[in-house]
Formats: C-alpha cells, sequence, structure tokens
C-alpha cells in the first residue's frame, strides 16, 4: 500500500489482496491521512488482485473517512470482480468509478 | 579457545599444595568410611539375616546395632508394602540375576514414620561360585520423593487445568449454539396456502455466523419473509444479526411495506455503529407474501438492499433471476436506496433466497473458480417444479459436495404456492 500525492488530493494505491489483514492496514493508513476539506480521496486499485467483504468493508471506511473531512471519493480501476460485487451491493451508485488513476485525479471543473 | 602445549606456570605449585590437603582429609580409615558414609550399608545372609550394617543406616532407623546384627532379616526393615514387594519382586531377581539396583522402597523407622530409600543390593559369591552374602546400598530417597510428589501434584494441577479449560470450552459451545439458535428460527412457522423450507450451513461451529432468515405473520392475511447477510463473523456479526433480524421483525409489524422495513433497518444500524470506526452493515431482502385463497397463487412483494437477486422457479420447469439492482447496503449510509420487485407464484412455483455463500463456493480441482450465478441459475431449472423442501434438499446435497470449497456460511430460504394435488 503507498501513498501519493496529486494535484486532487492524496492517492493510495492498493496491491495484492484486500482482505481481512490487509483492510485492517487500509484502515490503519486512514488514520494518518491528510484530507483537507475539498480534495478528493483516490483509492487506486489497479493492482488489487483480491476483495473480500473485509476489503468492502475497508472501502467503506475509506468513503466515511472523507466524508467526515467534507472531501470528494473515488476509486480507480476497480477490477471486473469486484466491481461486480461493489454493483450487486449497489455501492457502484454510490462510489465515483473511474477507470484508471489519471481521470480519477483529474480536477473538476469549478461549479459556481 | 586455544591451548599451546604450554603448562602455566602457576599450575605445578598449586597442584603440589591441594595433593596435601587431600591427604590431610583422606586419612580416615576405611572403616570410617563405610561407617560415616552418606549412604546405609548392610550385608547379609542368603537368608537376609543382617550380617553387618552401618551407623548411618542405624542412625536412619533409629535402632541399636545390637538389636540388628544377627537379630533381624532385612525384610525386617521394610513396611508392610515393602516386604511383599521385597518377597515377590527383589529377592527372586536378585537371586536370579546376582544384583538388583535402584528400587525404590519404604523403611520403618523407630518412631513408626517410613523412610523412601532407594536400595541396591549385589550377591557375593565365594570361590567356587556359591553365594556367600548379599551386600546392600540404602540411599535417603526423601527429597527425591518430595520431588516426585510435586512433579505428581504439578501433573495433576495440570491435568485439572485441563478438565476446566475443556469444561469452559464446552459451555462456551453451547453458550454460542444457544445464541446462534436465537439467530435463526427454530422452525419455520405454518403459512396456509404456502409451503416453506429453509437450510443453514454452518461453516465453522465455533463462529456465530452472520447469515440470518426468518417467516412470521403480520396481519390476518399477510407473512413477512426475509433473508441476509452481516458483514463479517464471529461475536460482533452476531449481535448485527440479532439487532436485524429483531429490528426487522418490529418494523414489519409496524408497517410491512418491504422499503420501509429497510429503511427502519438501516437506519438503526447506521445510527447505532456510524463514530464507531468499524462500519456494520448487511445485505437484506425483506418480502410479504399474500396468498390467495380461492386461486392458490401468492403475491410477492419484496425489496433488496445490497442482496444477490432471488430465484423464481416455475412449475413448467423455467426459472428465473428476479432481479433487484442498485438496492444498497443496508446500513451504510444514513439514507438509503432499496430497489422493489413483485412476482406472483401459481401453484407449483417456488421462490428461493440465498445469501453468497452459494454463489461464492470455489469449486473446480485447485478451488479457483466460483460456483456463480450462471451454475446457480442452470441448477434451479434442473429443480423448478419440485417442492420447497425438495429444492432444499437437493440445494443441501450441493453444498455438502462443495466440502472444502464451501468457507462461508450458507442460509437458503424457499417459500412456494403448492402445486395441486392430483
Amino acid at each position: 500500500m503507498t501513498a501519493r500525492d496529486a494535484a486532487t488530493g492524496p492517492v493510495l494505491e492498493i496491491a495484492g489482496e484486500l482482505d481481512h489483514v490487509h483492510a485492517n492496514t487500509l484502515r490503519e493508513v486512514l488514520t494518518t491521512l491528510t484530507l483537507r476539506p475539498g480534495q478528493r480521496l483516490v483509492l487506486d486499485l489497479a493492482a488489487m488482485e483480491f476483495c473480500d467483504s473485509s476489503g468492502i468493508t475497508a472501502l467503506i471506511a475509506a468513503y466515511r473517512h472523507a466524508q467526515a473531512a467534507h472531501a470528494d471519493f473515488a476509486l480507480a480501476a476497480v477490477p471486473a470482480p469486484t466491481r461486480r460485487i461493489l454493483r450487486i451491493v449497489g455501492l457502484d451508485q454510490t462510489f465515483r468509478l473511474h477507470p484508471d488513476s489519471d481521470t480519477a485525479t483529474r480536477p473538476r471543473p469549478t461549479t459556481t | 579457545m586455544c591451548r599451546t602445549g604450554q603448562p602455566d606456570p602457576h599450575d605445578a605449585g598449586d597442584e603440589q599444595t591441594s595433593d596435601a590437603a587431600f591427604a590431610a582429609l583422606l586419612e580416615d580409615s576405611a572403616e570410617e568410611l563405610y561407617e560415616s558414609a552418606p549412604c546405609g550399608y548392610l550385608s547379609t545372609l542368603m537368608d537376609g539375616t543382617i550380617a553387618k550394617v552401618n551407623t548411618t543406616l542405624l542412625g536412619w532407623l533409629g535402632l541399636e546395632r545390637a538389636a540388628v546384627v544377627g537379630r533381624m532379616r532385612f525384610p525386617d526393615l521394610l513396611t508392610v508394602g515393602g516386604k511383599l514387594y521385597h518377597e515377590t519382586h527383589f529377592a527372586p531377581l536378585l537371586r536370579m540375576q546376582g544384583e538388583i539396583g535402584g528400587i525404590a522402597l519404604e523403611v520403618k523407622r523407630a518412631g513408626g514414620a517410613r523412610m523412601p530409600v532407594l536400595v541396591s543390593s549385589v550377591v557375593k559369591h565365594g570361590d567356587a561360585g556359591e553365594p556367600l552374602l548379599i551386600r546392600t546400598t540404602v540411599f535417603d530417597a526423601r527429597d527425591r520423593r518430595a520431588y516426585e510428589e510435586e512433579l505428581l501434584r504439578g501433573r495433576k494441577a495440570a491435568e485439572e487445568a485441563r478438565k476446566q479449560a475443556e469444561a469452559d470450552r464446552a459451555r462456551l459451545q453451547e453458550a454460542l449454539a444457544v445464541l446462534q439458535q436465537s439467530l435463526l428460527p427454530a422452525t419455520l412457522p405454518p403459512v396456509p396456502g404456502v409451503e416453506t423450507a429453509a437450510h443453514y450451513h454452518t461453516a465453522s461451529p465455533d463462529r456465530l455466523g452472520g447469515d440470518f432468515y426468518d417467516v412470521f405473520p403480520v396481519d390476518g392475511k399477510r407473512f413477512a419473509f426475509f433473508l441476509g447477510d452481516v458483514c463479517g463473523k464471529g461475536p460482533q456479526a452476531a449481535a448485527v444479526t440479532s439487532l436485524t433480524r429483531y429490528t426487522l421483525r418490529a418494523a414489519a409489524l409496524h408497517d410491512p411495506d418491504p422499503v420501509s422495513a429497510l429503511s427502519t433497518l438501516n437506519k438503526v444500524l447506521h445510527e447505532r455503529y456510524t463514530g464507531s470506526g468499524d462500519p456494520r452493515y448487511c445485505t437484506a431482502v425483506f418480502g410479504t407474501l399474500e396468498p390467495d385463497p380461492v386461486t392458490g397463487q401468492v403475491a410477492i412483494h419484496l425489496a433488496s438492499g445490497g442482496h444477490p437477486p432471488v430465484l423464481v422457479l416455475r412449475a413448467d420447469g423455467t426459472a428465473d433471476f428476479l432481479p433487484t439492482p442498485g438496492g444498497l447496503l443496508v446500513g451504510v449510509l444514513p439514507s438509503a436506496r432499496f430497489v422493489t420487485a413483485t412476482t406472483c407464484l401459481a401453484p407449483g412455483d417456488t421462490l428461493l433466497l440465498y445469501t453468497d455463500g452459494l454463489t461464492e463456493a470455489r469449486t473446480g480441482q485447485d478451488r479457483t473458480s466460483l460456483y456463480g450465478d450462471e451454475a446457480l441459475l442452470a441448477f434451479a431449472a434442473r429443480h423448478a417444479g419440485k417442492s420447497p423442501t425438495d429444492v432444499i434438499q437437493a440445494l443441501t446435497d450441493l453444498l455438502d459436495g462443495f466440502g472444502a470449497g464451501l468457507d462461508d456460511d450458507t442460509a437458503l430460504l424457499a417459500l412456494g404456492a403448492p402445486a395441486p394435488t392430483l
């Protein structure tokens, strides 16, 4: 799990399995993350190989973390099996999904 | 470490001094050594009569030499148990082998006390090989016995701790079983005009499951049913399951509308677990069924929150998912969208609800592929037209067939309009 900063805010790259153990790591990393109002927290799942229900819980925790900070939340490059789970549980309507981290970190046109 | 082969210059002088000191110390006679050795010595004739005994042993026994020598036999020094053992084992073995070593016996002391000892004997033979006498050493084994008793006590304590742990474990398992039962109905209530069947597969008997289902009456005409899956496992998940089950039951009595019941549950779960840093949620299908006694049809209204679509098995041998796309997990957001669906079960039709333990079961040689929706749909079509009981039985056999590939709890609930009896 590596963190980097994009113009839009922090990007967490999640590699390997987002199972019970790594889900806890993600939740710990979240607490150390500085997220300012108006920024966007992006989880880049391009290298994620597996995500079980603990992984989904961690994604929800990340979403809530962003909400609490009045920040945006987006997922990038969600693998097909995980996209299927997100669709079943209705979270594809809640999370903003982007095909890759480039589009996920593109600043939104400012609205007035 | 290195050796040079050169003698240490200090050694020579030291050796001389210590030799002299040893000589002075060792000037006691063999007789003195015999009498005051740190063990008992005695010599007996072949019939056991004591011919010679040392002071140390006399001291332990608390006896005068005159009372012992020529007057007592070796077995007379032993306790009753010791005497018996001497007669049956010690003496015969000694006669056979000519020596015997390290036998634990107890000697009687003058005050009536017993003293544990270790006895070794050897037969002295004459020039012609004839046995002459028996030489015996007696070692004080009181400390050793105390040590052994300590070991025994320790072992007993460990044994008791183990028994206690086993009893605790049994009690815990019983408590878990009782709690688990409180999460599921013991039996489904009879629903007039509807046949029901259910099955719960526990992945691990030690762990409280997170799947749940229920069927119960809401008013004179309608019954409510639900089935779902709480995230996670263990006691925390079971607490959510319990909260979920009783919230849905209470909500349905107030307003049996499926979206209304799920919305109430959503609110309860979200409020309970928000801010805990530990989001808890569930997937659920909640519905009502209303049998029409005239037509034998059963009207189904249901809503889904993040749950896989239910299946409808038709009497004509077809099966279809009843899609509820976009219904959100229950408890994740303060307000959630739930998706409704309706259908009508004609006689011989069955509605099948399941949790994803079934579709996520790992199949294939290397257990890497999932059973999946399509296989389930095909399986359902093969059993369409059968009664709910038969459908659940077939699925139970299917689950059993997954073996180790099924590592999650799985709940199954089938509700059917009975086929007309011919």
